[in-house]
């Protein structure tokens, strides 16, 4: 009787140590939706079809038919009244784009990009290393054809235990020659949450 | 001593049915498409998905020099079939092109109806596409 009892609480120990313990895996990239907010598989699919769209658009084809463009792509702009890392995404979309070989690109608009490209060369030159008949000379940069600019915007609504949350990622491709919008796409991601009616 | 019977054969089910619904059929329909020949292949390895949706039709184009493949999909259930899918593109040996960034889409079926999913290649060294699909509650 003891014996069992002696095993019958060993076991129920060990149970409850390991659900104790915290579980740490790797899961895949492009899991189930948890939540309601902005989750990375949303971000993944989102630049995807984007730079699908952009890539196959008619406007486009104009441009890179006999030719590779040069792009900039702006920081998105969050509209939303969550913190989404948007230079992330903007470099998301940078590099698919990048990897289709069908543009070329400059940093201007990435924070201080353009100002520290013009301290670089400055501080070069004034260090009196290099050879002055090798050294870079400002304003030799390629110029820009076009340039990529988005937003993330959202609508939020709640009902009773219900969350409606509605997000929308709106991007356009401008030329900057003529200012003509050559694409402009969409993509919508709707989800809702039901907060369970004992729950906290 | 029956009933410590009927309590181990009870903890016995219970732990069967909690293995069993821990398991996920993670298997689904791949549809591969050569671009250059043009054959295309069916492999359902999962009998539930192939028994809620077929794949009616695949087709093929190029766009500014890039592959585009489109499968058509079709519901045989009334009610919402809630599916994931992915497209993948190889290169002439037969290399993944950018597996990182190719992600599962998902996608929601209405009863009884017909949708046609696109992928586009990102990449002109593209020559072969493989379609994925899964159901979506086999996502962790």
């Amino acid at each position: 009787m003891k014996k069992t009892c002696f095993y019958l609480s060993l076991v129920s120990c060990a149970v409850v140590l390991t659900g104790c313990a915290t579980k740490v895996r790797e899961v895949p990239l492009d899991r189930s939706t948890a939540t309601t907010r902005i989750e990375p598989q949303d971000i993944r699919r989102t630049v995807e079809k984007m730079v699908e769209s952009l890539l196959v658009a008619p406007g486009v084809k104009e441009f890179v038919s006999n030719r590779r463009p040069v792009m900039d792509v702006e920081p998105m702009q969050n509209r939303t009244s969550q913190h989404v890392d948007m230079l992330s995404l903007t470099e998301s979309v940078r590099m698919q784009l990048l990897r289709s070989g069908m543009f070329r690109f400059v940093d201007r608009s990435s924070t201080g990009t353009a100002a520290v490209d013009v301290e670089r060369i400055n501080q070069e030159n004034q260090l009196g290393l290099v050879d002055t008949s090798k050294a870079v000379k400002a304003g030799q940069q390629t110029a820009l054809d076009m340039y990529l600019a988005g937003t993330l915007s959202e609508i939020k609504n709640q009902t009773g235990r219900t969350t409606d949350q509605y997000y929308k990622f709106s991007m356009i491709l401008k030329d900057l020659k003529t200012g003509e919008i050559v694409w402009a796409d969409e993509q919508e991601i709707r989800k809702a949450s039901t907060k369970p009616v004992i729950g906290w | 001593m029956k009933i410590t019977k009927h309590i181990i054969a009870a903890a016995i089910l219970a732990s069967g049915v909690t293995g069993l619904s821990g398991c996920r059929n993670t298997s689904g329909t791949v549809v591969k498409t050569d671009h250059q020949t043009g054959s295309s292949s069916i492999i359902e390895e999962n009998g539930r998905l192939a028994h809620r949706l077929d794949v009616v039709r695949t087709t093929y184009d190029e766009v500014n020099g890039l592959k585009r493949v489109h499968i058509e999909l079709a519901s045989n259930r009334s009610k919402r079939v809630r599916v994931d899918y992915r497209i993948c593109w190889f290169d002439a040996n037969g290399m993944e092109l950018d597996p990182q960034t190719k992600t599962y889409r998902n996608l929601i079926v209405e009863g009884r109806d017909t949708v046609t999913v696109t992928g586009v290649a990102n990449s002109a060294a593209a020559v072969s596409s493989k379609v994925r699909v899964r159901e979506t509650s086999q996502a962790e």
